[in-house]
């Protein structure tokens, strides 16, 4: 019996180390422990035996089965961690893979550029205001101090829908009926589309976006004129980027500027380290590299001067308040005019205007 | 304006290179478009003299010729031209010159070795105008008595600096190298030189004796001044007018005609000559056209004239058109005789309108409407008169006509010190106010915070205090303004509701996958035709704008649709074989009332296409830009006829139009060049945005259990699936969760125009477990209602 029980317990544990799976565990654990088990029928027999060998006999078979059933649970282990390791293995996946085509879409390029730019100045304290697109004579330029037949109407080449009524050249007739009809103080911004009668190029558009500023209150200065836009410059551009202002003219403002800020390809040195090169200027023909003898080139951006012209401002002329019904003698104000695919060029890198009126989906799908 | 150095200091000077000099004046206000060089077409040719001249050993027709080209042997060049000869003055390009052919180098020419080229006047690309013999045949003779190894550009009256100013709309005085001369002594600080303007009246007898001027329009004429010269000998002028005249960009012709030109280059008043012979009855009034009245100006070209435009004419016709160009008859030529030079003012606004009528644009009209200034004309016709002493090429007549009724009274300006620094936020003591306005010929005087200025009648630019502000500043320095934030009341900053509306609409279609694109705001006629749209729509009737760029851009839109249609065509022809895309711009519908501005309105087009788009796509995304501001719409099957008859449909909400929706009928696909099927949504924002709700879909989680029925049921193929949900909704609404369509069937055993539909309901009560009787019940009126609206029969 001791002999058979012995010979049972090396071969089961035998076999236990031989199984490669989970499943053969099983059947050696019914085989021997299950209900018509080896071991449950050598228990079963007991009862043949002399009572005063069986506690010795029963003892010895617990003994057997502990030691089995111990084996058959480490030997589960050590099968469950190796099949899931095969399992994972297996599971391996090609990481390289791409996933599956994401489906995106997006503002258009200007509008993402215009809602920035009214978001600025929206925190500034700026109301937004919009105004009619075909507009009065009156309001697009009598009132702005330019009369019919003056010569600085050539500046913007108009198209008229009759004599009395234009597509308005700029944003500023919003200014004008904003002036009109509202008492200071005055704090707004008029995003909106305008025309001019331009051929199409890479800087010019029959229609384009401008966004224009009006301030009126007492006491306001060119200081704060200047402040103003660096402030925006630098919310839009980034730090560093700062104004210059240069002697100009526009009629509805006195003293006028014409606006130039630091120039973002080149951090407003006008030259860019050549090794920057290839990515500062994509597609940009040898022959327009001014100085290639040191370890700069010419900025192509500002064609090196460091500066990029983007906007006109000034004082409200005291002619345009009085003629709008507001006291020039207590009131003052600035007023300033930005286009907005120019911003847009400038932010986005973008080297030609008419990408942003072609609608190619090669391009829009850029901006998602 | 373009302006030689050179004759700028004469009248001031300038220390500096023109590169400096540009900078200080556009940060002063007065632009610079860039600075060129005359002559910069070659370098490295020289004045060479031919030492002697042999044929060439091995050519007919070459010479080996020695050249001192100024270094201490002359050079070996081989010339092909017949007239090179020793002792020859000529043009030598040196190795390594750079002419407007090529490079020259140092090389054998058939053996023979040549260290450069004898240049011929083309070669050298120099206007015949500015260097008499350049013209002449074969290689280029120098007649001027020059060392060999100077520079030609200086024997042709090249090679200096030439800026091209760009001057602003306020200031025509500057479009004068006077002006600039002035204005650069201001920016400068260096003193103005005038020529002192002396006439020399060697001329018989006194103007009236030649001839008779009559002034009939004040208002148009302000001033008309003339002068008669005598003994006329045409000619070219001389080398330093030519190359004054060069550098600005002007022919030089003959001397009288480069007078007028330099004469209004140089002090800003065009000027014209007559040949007082030709001038009938040596008669020249200047009076209005008559209407219907014809007149062939200089450049051939024959004009209708009307009343509202001024003439110079003789007694009987028309002869010129003031101010804006001459007449053939007089014209200068190269037996003129006699000379009358007319100076005058003409009004800015008519000569404008005049110039426009006629389509015509001259240097000369062109300053006219930007004014010129009448106070200085007898000045400007004074130093052509001395110019011709200078040249003399003629005598003057003692006496001069002057015309000018009404003379330019002085104005002056009162400002106060303390507002002007106010007003530009830097504070510029008075003192240096006083001085830089009198630097600028504005007589200032201070006295405590009020300034007192009087005003040169050549700025009829400054007409108050807001001006004087500007002109201290931009001498001061706009380096000088602070940057501030201004100190005033706090604001609200804020954009309008429909603003914010119309970005939620584009981020739920951004959100959607599709493209914002912006497409010009007006189109061809043509294209809204193309839609086929009724003859009494609304949509047919446009602004039309009357100085377009062309058809296509000619008409602002009534609807996005076409720019769309057009879009998408684009795209596909590029190779974009799929894509969603929007557009929400304005329309534009004509006001009813003749004068009064067009409605404008916020529209949205949506269009899909691709491979995997269909009606379905694009419904899809109308529905669920509604749900976004929680509204459901009713959906029929209808629209315009540019929409497929079969795949087309309008949204509506409580009866108000929301969207017309479908794919583009083929007819109209075709007009517009699309070679696939494209699916276009309209959707009204005005009517949608009303609707939108700020709370919407806030149910309490369910406590009880749901249950859920199929059915399958057999209708006509005419039946819609959808109106059958509808139906379903609204029978069982009390208790039902949702409703889904999960299968539709046809074949031949339901028989031919049948079709199967199966549908998911899920019913569900808030505050108690539905029992069978309650879930049966609303099954079977579900089933009822379906049967008598339908004929639905559940299928077996």
């Amino acid at each position: 019996m001791e002999k058979t029980l012995q010979e049972i317990r090396e071969r089961v544990l035998r076999n236990i180390e031989e199984a490669r799976a989970s499943s053969s565990l099983e059947q050696i654990r019914v085989g021997i422990l299950g209900k018509k088990g080896e071991l449950t029928g050598i228990l079963r027999g007991m009862g043949k035996l002399p009572p005063e060998e069986r506690p010795k006999m029963g003892q010895m078979v617990n003994d057997v089965r502990a030691a089995l059933e111990a084996k058959l649970a480490e030997r589960a282990a050590e099968l469950a961690e190796k099949e899931k390791a095969a399992r994972l293995a297996e599971e391996a996946i090609d990481v390289t893979l791409p996933g599956p085509e994401r489906a995106a879409g997006s503002l258009h390029p200007m509008n993402i550029a215009l809602s920035r730019m009214v978001e600025i100045f929206v925190g500034m304290g700026y109301e937004v205001v919009e105004g009619p697109e075909v507009e009065y004579d009156h309001y697009n330029f009598e009132l702005l101090n330019l009369p019919k037949n003056h010569p600085a109407r050539d500046a913007q080449d108009t198209f008229y829908v009759d004599d009395n009524i234009v597509l308005r050249t700029h944003t500023s007739p919003v200014q004008a009926r904003i002036m009109t009809t509202r008492k200071p103080p005055i704090r707004i911004v008029c995003p909106g589309r305008v025309y001019r009668a331009d051929e199409a190029d890479a800087t010019h558009s029959p229609v384009f976006h401008q966004m224009e500023g009006l301030v009126i209150d007492e006491n306001i200065t060119m200081g704060d004129l200047k402040g103003t836009l660096d402030e925006f410059a630098r919310q839009m551009f980034g730090e560093g980027i700062r104004t210059r202002f240069r002697p100009s003219f526009f009629p509805f403002t006195e003293p006028s500027a014409e606006v130039d800020l630091t120039c973002a390809n080149c951090r407003g040195k006008g030259v860019l380290p050549l090794a920057k090169l290839s990515q500062a200027e994509p597609g940009m023909a040898t022959s327009q590299i001014k100085d290639l003898g040191g370890a700069t080139c010419g900025c192509r951006m500002c064609k090196g001067t460091g500066w990029i012209e983007v906007l006109g401002a000034g004082m409200v002329n005291p002619k345009v308040l009085e003629m709008c019904g507001i006291d020039s003698h207590k009131y003052s104000g600035f007023a300033f005019g930005m286009g907005v695919e120019r911003m847009t060029l400038l932010k986005y890198n973008i080297p030609n205007l008419r990408y942003l009126y072609e609608n190619d989906l090669r391009f829009l799908t850029q901006y998602r | 304006m373009k302006v030689p150095m050179k004759w700028l200091k004469e009248y001031v000077d300038v220390n500096m290179t023109a590169e400096e000099y540009a900078a200080r004046m556009v940060m002063t206000g007065t632009g610079v478009e860039g600075i060129d060089r005359t002559g910069d077409q070659f370098d490295k040719v020289v004045v060479g003299m031919v030492v002697s001249c042999v044929p060439h050993p091995n050519s007919d027709h070459l010479h080996v010729c020695m050249v001192d080209v100024g270094g201490e042997e002359p050079i070996q060049i081989v010339c092909g031209a017949p007239n090179v000869r020793a002792g020859m003055r000529v043009a030598a390009a040196l190795d390594g010159a750079h002419l407007p052919g090529g490079k020259i180098k140092k090389g054998k020419l058939r053996g023979e070795l040549s260290c450069g080229m004898l240049c011929s006047g083309p070669e050298l690309d120099v206007p015949a105008g500015l260097y008499p013999h350049i013209g002449d045949e074969g290689i280029l003779e120098i007649f001027e008595d020059v060392a060999p190894g100077t520079d030609v550009k200086e024997v042709f009256g090249l090679g200096d600096d030439v800026v091209d100013f760009e001057i602003l709309a306020n200031r025509p005085d500057c479009l004068s190298v006077w002006g600039l001369a002035r204005e650069s002594s201001a920016v400068l600080e260096e003193h103005f030189v005038m020529p002192e303007i002396a006439v020399e009246e060697t001329g018989e007898g006194c103007f009236d004796d030649y001839a008779k001027v009559q002034v009939q329009d004040d208002a148009l004429c302000p001033r008309y001044c003339a002068r008669v010269v005598t003994d006329v000998k045409i000619g070219p002028s001389p080398k330093w007018m030519r190359e004054y005249l060069y550098g600005a960009g002007v022919r030089p012709i003959n001397n009288i005609v480069d007078i007028t030109n330099f004469v209004m280059l140089e002090t800003g008043h065009p000027m014209h000559a007559f040949d007082l012979s030709k001038v009938k009855e040596q008669t020249i009034v200047v009076r209005r056209a008559r209407p219907g009245e014809h007149l062939v100006t200089l450049d051939g070209k024959e004009h209708v004239l009307d009343e509202t435009m001024l003439v110079i004419a003789d007694n009987e016709n028309a002869t010129g058109l003031a101010g804006i160009m001459g007449g053939e008859e007089s014209e200068i030529v190269g037996d003129t005789a006699s000379v009358l030079f007319e100076c005058a003012a003409f009004e800015r606004a008519n000569n404008r309108v005049t110039a426009r009528k006629l389509g015509i644009r001259t240097e000369s009209s062109g300053r006219f409407e930007k004014g010129v200034c009448p106070a200085t004309a007898m000045e400007a016709l004074n130093r052509a008169c001395m110019l011709v002493n200078m040249l003399e090429c003629g005598r003057v007549v003692p006496g001069a006509f002057d015309h000018y009724p009404n003379p330019a009274r002085p104005v002056e300006i009162d400002a106060s010190v303390r507002r002007i620094c106010r007003r530009i936020g830097v504070d510029v003591p008075a003192e240096d106010m006083e001085d830089i306005l009198n630097r600028l010929y504005i007589d200032t005087t201070v006295a405590g915070d009020s300034l007192h200025c009087e005003i040169p009648a050549f700025r009829q630019d400054m007409e108050g205090e807001a001006d004087i502000s500007e002109e201290v500043l931009r001498m001061y320095g706009y380096d000088h303004i602070p940057s501030t934030l201004m100190n005033a009341v706090t604001m609200p900053g804020f954009r309008g509701a429909r603003a914010v509306f119309e970005d939620r609409v584009k981020a739920a279609l951004v959100g959607m996958d599709l493209y914002e694109v912006l497409n010009y705001s007006f189109i061809s006629p043509k294209w809204v035709e193309n839609l086929g749209l009724p003859e009494d729509d609304a949509r047919r009737s446009a602004v039309v704008i009357r100085n377009p760029l062309g058809e296509d851009t000619s008409v602002m839109r009534t609807t996005l649709v076409p720019s769309m249609l057009y879009t998408v065509a684009n795209n596909l022809n590029r190779g974009n074989a799929e894509g969603r895309l929007f557009e929400l711009s304005k329309v534009f519908l004509p006001a009813a009332k003749p004068g009064d501005l067009p409605e404008e309105k916020h529209a949205l087009c949506l269009a899909v296409f691709g491979e995997d788009a269909d009606f379905y796509t694009l419904k899809n995304v109308v529905v669920g830009l509604f749900a976004k501001f929680g509204v459901t719409a009713q959906i029929e099957a209808a629209g315009d006829g540019y929409y497929h008859p079969g795949r087309k449909a309008v949204m509506r909400a409580g009866g108000v139009r929301l969207a017309a929706l479908g794919e583009i009928h083929p007819d109209i696909a075709e007009k517009f060049d699309l070679n696939r099927r494209v699916y276009l949504a309209e959707i009204d924002l005005d009517a949608l945005m009303p609707l939108e709700k700020d709370f919407y879909g806030i149910k309490p989680l369910p406590k009880f259990p749901a249950v859920s029925r199929d059915i399958a049921l057999v209708v006509d193929e005419t039946v819609g699936a959808g109106t059958m949900m509808d139906c379903i909704r609204e029978v069982a609404a009390k208790t039902l969760e949702d409703v889904k369509l999960f299968d539709i069937y046809r074949g031949d055993k339901l028989g031919k125009g049948k079709k199967s539909v199966a549908y998911a309901i899920t019913l569900r009560a808030a505050d108690r477990t539905l029992t069978d009787e309650e879930i049966t019940g609303t099954m079977n009126k579900v089933l009822d209602a379906l049967r008598n609206r339908f004929g639905a029969e559940l299928r077996a």
